[in-house]
């Protein structure tokens, strides 16, 4: 364990999740919260465990707008109205120049805690949304895996806590569906039972027991559920911190629940968050003003705010922004652009080799595209295979699980 | 595992030639792709030819690229092998449902007393009424278990198929409470300030009083359907003044009717030419929002094999279609198509072919084309499986797909047809537990079940109802994706939803000032009176979920109560024990299972 083990009450560490819940449930879960406040529980986090926290921007994001190939003369040729002009762009190398509504994270890129891959990609990817996202969610489509690549990678790390796996929304990222009992909620807050006085724990046990043995996977669903409850109940109980500087949008309150629950070292390895809104066929806009600087506006700002939430923290966290295809290079009539191949992966954390711009990029000329498209020049499998096995310790014979039929080649993202 | 559980690499059969794909689709379910490699395509439709040896190609057509059909197969994949709903034990019926092969019988109640349920369910399936009303309605109440035994699961049916003769005061009243829920365009501009959701909130809201208190309840779960399946968010970006128009013009309008006018109207309507861009796509340079889903989500789907190229044609075909005063920026909710932005020359997709010779004639081509689409084998799959999965399992056995598809085809795309094989199946009754509820339908069953409706302000009652909803993250018509929310378990097994829906329960039971009556523990048990606990526990029981529970679940309640089945009990609004014993048996697997 490190300087970052778990200050327990009784100085015994560490302890193990067992031996947590045991503890919590003899106690009594608000009690036991309330006694160790304000200091850090344990939650059966292994310490030196980092946080990969997985940023599905749905839709399609324009790459060429994000991470912007500024001296290629084939980009302002073949989008007069939509292409970002030089001038406007925030240096990167490689050529490459960074949107300017991404501020925030240019700033992270002078501390090596921000860096992108352009023309990312997968053989199995087409142009269609929902097949691309269902490919790059489960690590593959024609490898005949059935559940996520997240769920995959947690079959291969340690059992850990009630919250190692989280989606922060509604439904269960696809990427984290299987069996490894990962979570879906909006607020770790909202997250109780409304019981009624001196109905807790009787309301606890009753549900317990009417969902054994049932025979249908909402058995695991509660019980996965029913271990949430006892951490959120102390996680809420621990925190009075509000989180500042998240803009508005819904990406900052679920980056700021992330940031929570990892500054508390609930045991958090995976976190999946969605956004939408980026299938810009019309109106993309110009740096000025429309979707796409609107878009990256929150962007920027809500993972910039995560960074500054997070400070020293962030060493233990990888944030890895993923999009199910880049955009056509020649804008549309409506100037926005048409679904294209490869993709823009932006990373923000720690542990990543700072001050370029990773993979293989040969440049718009027309005879090296798809179909008019920026190719998969690097595979979204090597990119996230080497997130995975440095972040989370993901060994290589468990790479090869993860994404079935793909040796992972690393592009030396990560130090 | 076969090679079609796994959706596995489909490349080797891509070069099958189409007329033996198209029964492969019909035959054997969704895994073949279509094939046809010489296509030629339109002038300037494709990027010209270059050599790109040395680059990596994409597939040109998106089935090649492999996966699940579905999204919604694919999560369900993901839950491990689910037990198929095609257990029969009985003798097939007599006399054998020629010419199609399979557990068809001739009316509903034949199949529902032919069929018996082998699945492991904790549901107790004797009573094949209420396994027929947790599938066709928003959620069975006593009262409506108690008519449909009295005038026969048929007959019940069959007026349920006939909503407009099946008198709706309830639910006409709290509807009559969201007067933009059913405003059109100019009544929505003049009353709402611009961009604002004020009548696609109310749309939603009203819908979700529908569901709970409409006497046509498989209309609204038709209705639910086809919002979902040619989904324009309501409330979502951009429909403030058309989407009520869209729901209640094309899904309601059509929801018991044909797919194929259901998807003419769809595609000549505001909201979603507006909503998937194709109110500004022109034939300048088409923008393919609209005619890549229509075929992906709408009709055919990926496993149909089209291309890259067919994706261009059908977007071609679609110009023109816009709305008008587009240019000015105005009024932009009212149809219009303008020959000058129609793309003329020939289109072809999939084996859809036309000249496209005018620009005036364009609206037809697309009309042709969209007609076309609607009773393809490939989109008959889409929209069986679909039913399948709404109605029978996660993973609806594939021999009842085909038989529904075929329904649909034999009958030109009616809904009617397609519902009767599907009720007349052995599978829709062996499916008994095999469903879950999703947020929406489990809030709306209890506030069915538990009987509570406005104490005076229908507004507010409707709203704490779909806010419970929409804190789970299932908000009646407002998923904002192109593809509709997800229908099967393994996207909702999230532990917030089932604690926001635990939470509802206690709302619905306790005193929340949510503008709801409150059920009395005292009048809810069914049978005799509660004079002890365990008397109550076994009313609430068969009252709330129409069955006695395990023993050991039947005594987690009675410890929830104490503990002695013998202690006395006179359960009141003032024992809150009592009225949370009530949400507990709404939170058990009991309910939370259709």
């Amino acid at each position: 364990m490190t300087d970052r083990s778990p200050d327990l009450p009784d100085g015994n560490r560490p302890l193990t999740r067992r031996g947590f819940l045991t503890r919590a449930g003899t106690a009594g879960a608000v009690a036991a919260g309330t006694a160790l406040a304000p200091a850090r529980v344990a939650f059966g986090a292994q310490a030196d465990a980092g946080t990969l926290v997985v940023v599905f921007l749905r839709g399609g994001m324009d790459g060429l707008s994000v991470v912007v190939p500024a001296d290629d003369p084939h980009l302002a040729a073949a989008r007069p109205r939509i292409a970002v002009p030089g001038g406007a762009l925030l240096p990167l190398d490689r050529g490459f120049g960074l949107h300017p509504a991404l501020g925030p994270l240019h700033d992270l890129w002078g501390h090596g805690r921000f860096t992108a891959v352009p023309a990312v990609s997968m053989p199995d990817i087409s142009r269609s949304h929902f097949q691309a996202q269902d490919c790059l969610e489960r690590g593959g489509a024609s490898t005949g895996a059935a559940e996520g690549w997240l769920d995959r990678v947690l079959d291969s790390t340690s059992p850990g806590s009630a919250f190692r796996a989280l989606t922060v929304g509604t439904t269960v990222s696809r990427a984290l569906a299987g069996d490894q009992g990962a979570l879906a909620l909006r607020s770790v807050d909202a997250f109780t039972v409304h019981a009624g006085d001196g109905m807790q724990a009787r309301t606890t046990r009753a549900l317990t027991t009417l969902y054994s043995g049932i025979d249908h996977p909402l058995e695991a669903t509660v019980r996965a559920t029913m271990d949430g409850l006892r951490t959120a109940t102390l996680v809420s109980a621990l925190d009075a911190e509000p989180a500042a500087g998240y803009p508005e949008a819904d990406l900052g309150a679920q980056l700021a629940e992330v940031a929570r629950l990892v500054k508390l070292d609930v045991g958090l390895q995976v976190a999946c968050i969605d956004v939408g809104g980026w299938d810009m066929h019309t109106n993309l806009g110009t740096v000025d003003g429309g979707s796409m600087t609107s878009a990256l506006t929150t962007l920027g700002a809500a993972l910039g705010a995560f960074a500054d939430d997070l400070g020293d923290r962030l060493d233990d966290v990888t944030v890895v922004a993923v999009t199910e295809f880049g955009r056509r290079v020649e804008q549309n009539a409506n100037a926005g652009t048409d679904h294209g191949h490869g993709a823009t992966v932006l990373l923000v954390g720690g542990g990543l080799v700072g001050g370029t711009v990773h993979g293989a990029w040969h440049g718009l000329a027309p005879d090296q595209l798809d179909h008019g498209d920026v190719p998969g020049w690097n595979d979204y499998r090597d990119v996230l295979g080497e997130v995975v096995s440095t972040r989370l310790g993901v060994g290589a014979d468990a790479l090869r699980t993860v994404f079935p039929g793909h040796r992972v080649q690393p592009l030396g993202i990560m130090r | 595992m076969t090679d079609e559980d796994a959706g596995v690499d489909t490349r080797d059969r891509a070069r099958w030639p189409r007329r033996a794909v198209l029964a492969g689709l019909a035959g054997a379910g969704l895994t073949a792709t279509a094939g046809v490699a010489d296509r030629i395509a339109p002038p300037g439709a494709s990027p010209p030819e270059r050599d790109l040896a040395d680059v990596r190609r994409t597939a040109e057509r998106p089935a090649d690229a492999a996966g699940f059909a579905s999204r919604d197969e694919s999560y369900a994949r993901s839950a491990g092998p689910i037990e198929r709903a095609s257990a029969v034990r009985r003798p097939a019926p007599a006399p054998a449902p020629a010419p199609r092969p399979g557990p068809e019988f001739p009316t509903a109640a034949d199949a529902a007393a032919a069929t018996e349920v082998s699945v492991a369910t904790i549901l107790d399936p004797a009573d094949p009424v209420v396994h027929l009303l947790r599938r066709t309605t928003f959620g069975p109440t006593p009262e409506l278990v108690a008519m449909v035994h009295a005038v026969g699961i048929d007959a019940w049916l069959e007026s349920q198929l006939a909503p407009d003769t099946i008198p709706d005061p309830e639910a006409d009243a709290i509807w009559a409470a969201f007067p933009l829920a059913s405003a059109d365009p100019p009544t929505i501009r003049a009353s709402v300030e611009r961009a604002r959701w004020d009548a696609m909130n109310d749309h939603s809201t009203a819908t979700m009083a529908r569901q709970v208190w409409s006497n046509r309840q498989l209309f609204e779960v038709m209705v639910d359907f086809w919002a979902n399946h040619l989904n324009v968010p309501t409330p979502g970006p951009g429909g403030w003044d058309v989407g009520p128009g869209y729901q209640n013009d094309v899904i309601r309008r059509h929801a018991l009717g044909t797919f194929s006018d259901m998807l003419v109207d769809a595609v000549r309507h505001p909201a979603l030419l507006r909503y998937l861009t194709a109110a500004q796509s022109t034939k300048e340079s088409v923008n393919e929002n609209l005619g890549r889903e229509l075929l992906e989500l709408h009709t055919v789907g990926v496993a149909s094999g089209y291309t890259e190229d067919d994706v261009r044609n059908s977007a071609y075909i679609l110009t023109g279609r816009t709305v008008l005063g587009r240019d000015a920026g105005d009024d932009e909710s009212t149809f219009r198509y303008d020959p000058d932005k129609h793309w003329v020359g020939p289109v072809t997709v999939l084996d859809f072919h036309h000249d496209n010779p005018t620009a005036e004639g364009g609206l037809e081509v697309g009309d042709a084309y969209l007609r076309h689409l609607a009773v393809h084998p490939a989109t008959a799959q889409t929209v069986a499986r679909k039913l399948a999965v709404r109605f029978v399992s996660d993973v609806p056995p594939p021999e009842l797909v085909d038989r529904l598809a075929q329904a649909y085809l034999d009958n030109g795309s009616a809904v009617v047809p397609v519902l009767t094989t599907l009720f007349h199946s052995a599978e829709f009754w062996a499916a008994v537990g095999q469903k879950t509820r999703r947020p929406l339908e489990n809030v709306a069953a209890s506030a069915r079940v538990l009987g509570v409706a406005p104490v005076d302000d229908a507004r507010r009652s409707a709203i704490a109802l779909a806010n419970a909803a929409g804190r789970a993250g299932h908000r009646p018509l407002a998923w904002r994706a192109p593809n509709g929310y997800p229908d099967v378990h393994a996207a909702w097994r999230s532990a917030g939803g089932v604690v926001e829906t635990w939470n509802t329960h206690r709302m619905l039971v306790g005193d929340w000032k949510d503008g709801l009556t409150r059920p009395d523990p005292a009048e809810l048990p069914a049978g005799r009176p509660a004079s002890t606990v365990g008397d109550y526990v076994e009313g609430l029981c068969h009252r709330l979920c129409f069955q006695a529970f395990r023993a050991d679940h039947r005594d987690a309640l009675v410890a929830f109560l104490g503990g002695d089945p013998a202690a006395p009990l006179s359960p009141s609004l003032d024992d809150r024990a009592a009225v949370a014993a009530i949400a507990v048996v709404l939170d058990s697997p009991y309910f939370a299972l259709r």
